[in-house]
């Protein structure tokens, strides 16, 4: 793994990891947990470590950096496809959240 | 279970010590039908005394003399220099003779297994087995789990049926063919003496929780209709969690039980807020665990099949209909259940992080990413080896996750008492319930 992907799947983590943290439900926080793991899965649980201190509390904008960083990942060699169904997971989580 | 021999035991004893005339009981017109019959108690006879033997040698580590050891001082005379010589000693002594100088052969399977026509012959069959069981229960990787106390107690056991062994040598001594027992009256006083130097301590009756227990085993088969079946895959996660999962299965049990516990509160909450108040409490616990495993990494382990069950947990749970009413029985089994787990959780994440298992991911002090420079100096290139204690994650596990050593109420239970009457029990004059008419 190089730098740029490593600090972008470390960003990812963090931004799932603040969106668990902030969750209005523990359904919705246990679904962004899992797409996490998901996350680490994919990775053969070689990530680095996730840091949610000084995130932003608006759990839209931190759905829409997570996305983004996940999006991003394609460019570092992780199939396209388990990426999109993180993203699906995670856009599952959010609606558990917004209800 | 030794709860379980154990009472058996003491039931069938305190039965046959209830039993008088004992020669009419002995069915039979010839002496030789009675001698055989005579025979046969004293092969189960033998069985016993086998077993109280076995059980004296598994208590003699732990059962101490209460005798204060000898002063070093010589112008004090408190305390005695023969403090070895110990009452229990003495009585495992005894019981090793009388099994010795007995020409009767120990009962064999057979002869275990096969009801006899004469009920009092019976008693004393079911009395052997339950001796030939036990001896599973105070095996030497049993009596290597045993406290001092949890001795004293099973040393109080043994030196009451010993009691009970001589008194009932005493009332069947017309028996055509009888042995007695060798040193009868030795014996009695021996085990007398037992009993009263183990009460001079406090016995521990907790004793009864130990032993061999039936292996427990998975619930196959299709789910069970409503709790039952979120009860079913809550079990069958314990058990599966007896192989170590790796972290990220790991992660996902914790998750499952986080789930499971906040749902499953407010059912409990119907009937005992306060076990729903633990529960919710738990929840909150493993939404810490679940946190902090996040900087927790791990290859090694499997745990597959353990993540399946929990996922069985929570989806059966969310699809039980609302107004569901959960036994207190039931309810007991999940907290049982759940105690065992975290239990297990708990030793697997510090056994994990102490063996190696599992590992921290460590935040670098900063990553230089791009500063048009061909070589970045890494800030901190070693990382301090932390011990297991540092890690957050095995500090929530010791103080919120393991459960409280709740000392388990253990009583002496109705049989001990039981047989400690029948041992002094005297038939009523006149109208003598218990013995045939003539």
């Amino acid at each position: 793994m190089l730098l740029p992907h490593a600090q972008t799947l470390a960003q990812a983590r963090s931004y799932l990891a603040a969106l668990a943290d902030q969750a209005s439900t523990i359904d919705a926080s246990s679904a962004y947990e899992r797409a996490l793991i998901e996350l680490d899965r994919i990775h053969g649980d070689e990530c680095p470590s996730a840091d949610t201190e000084g995130l932003t509390e608006d759990r839209a904008i931190l759905l829409a950096v997570a996305t983004s960083a996940l999006e991003e990942l394609e460019q570092y060699g992780v199939d396209p496809l388990t990426v999109e169904l993180v993203i699906a997971m995670l856009d599952d989580a959010y609606a558990l959240d917004g209800t | 279970m030794y709860g379980e021999t154990g009472a058996a035991m003491r039931a069938e004893f305190a039965a046959l010590l209830r039993q008088h005339r004992v020669q009419q009981r002995l069915v039979g017109t010839t002496a030789e039908e009675r001698e055989e019959l005579g025979g046969l108690i004293r092969t189960y006879r033998q069985s016993v005394l086998a077993w109280l033997g076995e059980a004296m040698r598994a208590a003699s580590p732990l059962a101490f003399s209460n005798m204060p050891p000898a002063q070093p001082n010589p112008f004090r005379s408190v305390g005695v220099s023969s403090a070895h010589l110990t009452a229990a000693g003495e009585l495992a002594r005894a019981l090793d003779l009388a099994r010795q100088q007995s020409t009767a052969r120990p009962a064999s399977t057979d002869e275990l297994a096969t009801p006899s026509a004469n009920p009092m012959a019976d008693r004393w069959r079911l009395a052997a087995r339950a001796a030939a069981l036990a001896e599973h229960d105070t095996s030497e990787q049993v009596s290597a789990q045993m406290t001092a106390p949890q001795a004293q107690a099973l040393v109080g056991d043994v030196a009451a049926l010993t009691q009970a062994l001589v008194v009932l040598d005493q009332r069947y001594k017309n028996t055509p063919g009888w042995e007695p027992l060798a040193q009868s009256a030795r014996l009695g006083w021996a085990s007398l003496a037992a009993a009263l130097d183990v009460n001079l301590g406090q016995p521990d009756y907790a004793v009864d929780h130990l032993g061999w227990r039936p292996k427990t085993k998975v619930i196959t088969g299709s789910a069970r209709p409503g709790i039952l079946g979120v009860l079913q895959a809550q079990h069958n996660l314990v058990i599966r969690m007896k192989s170590a999962p790796n972290a990220t299965n790991l992660r996902l049990v914790v998750d499952s039980q986080r789930l499971v516990s906040a749902h499953l509160a407010p059912y409990a909450a119907r009937i005992d807020e306060r076990l729903a108040g633990r529960w919710a409490e738990r929840a909150e616990t493993y939404y810490v665990v679940q946190k902090q495993l996040r900087e927790i990494g791990g290859l090694l382990g499997k745990g597959g099949l353990a993540v399946a069950e929990g996922a069985n947990a929570v989806a059966r749970l969310k699809a039980l209909p609302h107004d569901t009413i959960v036994e207190p029985r039931v309810l007991s089994g999940f907290q049982l259940l759940f105690k065992r787990l975290d239990n297990r959780i708990a030793d697997i994440i510090e056994d994990g992080i102490e063996q190696g298992a599992f590992f921290k991911r460590v935040t670098l002090p900063r990553i230089v990413g791009g500063g048009g420079e061909l070589v970045h100096p890494v800030r901190e290139r070693f990382v301090p080896v932390t011990s297991a204690t540092d890690l957050e994650v095995v500090r929530t596990a010791r103080e919120r996750l393991r459960p409280k050593d709740e000392v388990p109420m253990s009583t002496p239970g109705p049989t001990r008492v039981d047989l400690h009457s029948a041992l002094i029990h005297r038939p009523t004059r006149g109208g003598a319930v218990d013995v045939p008419n003539i």
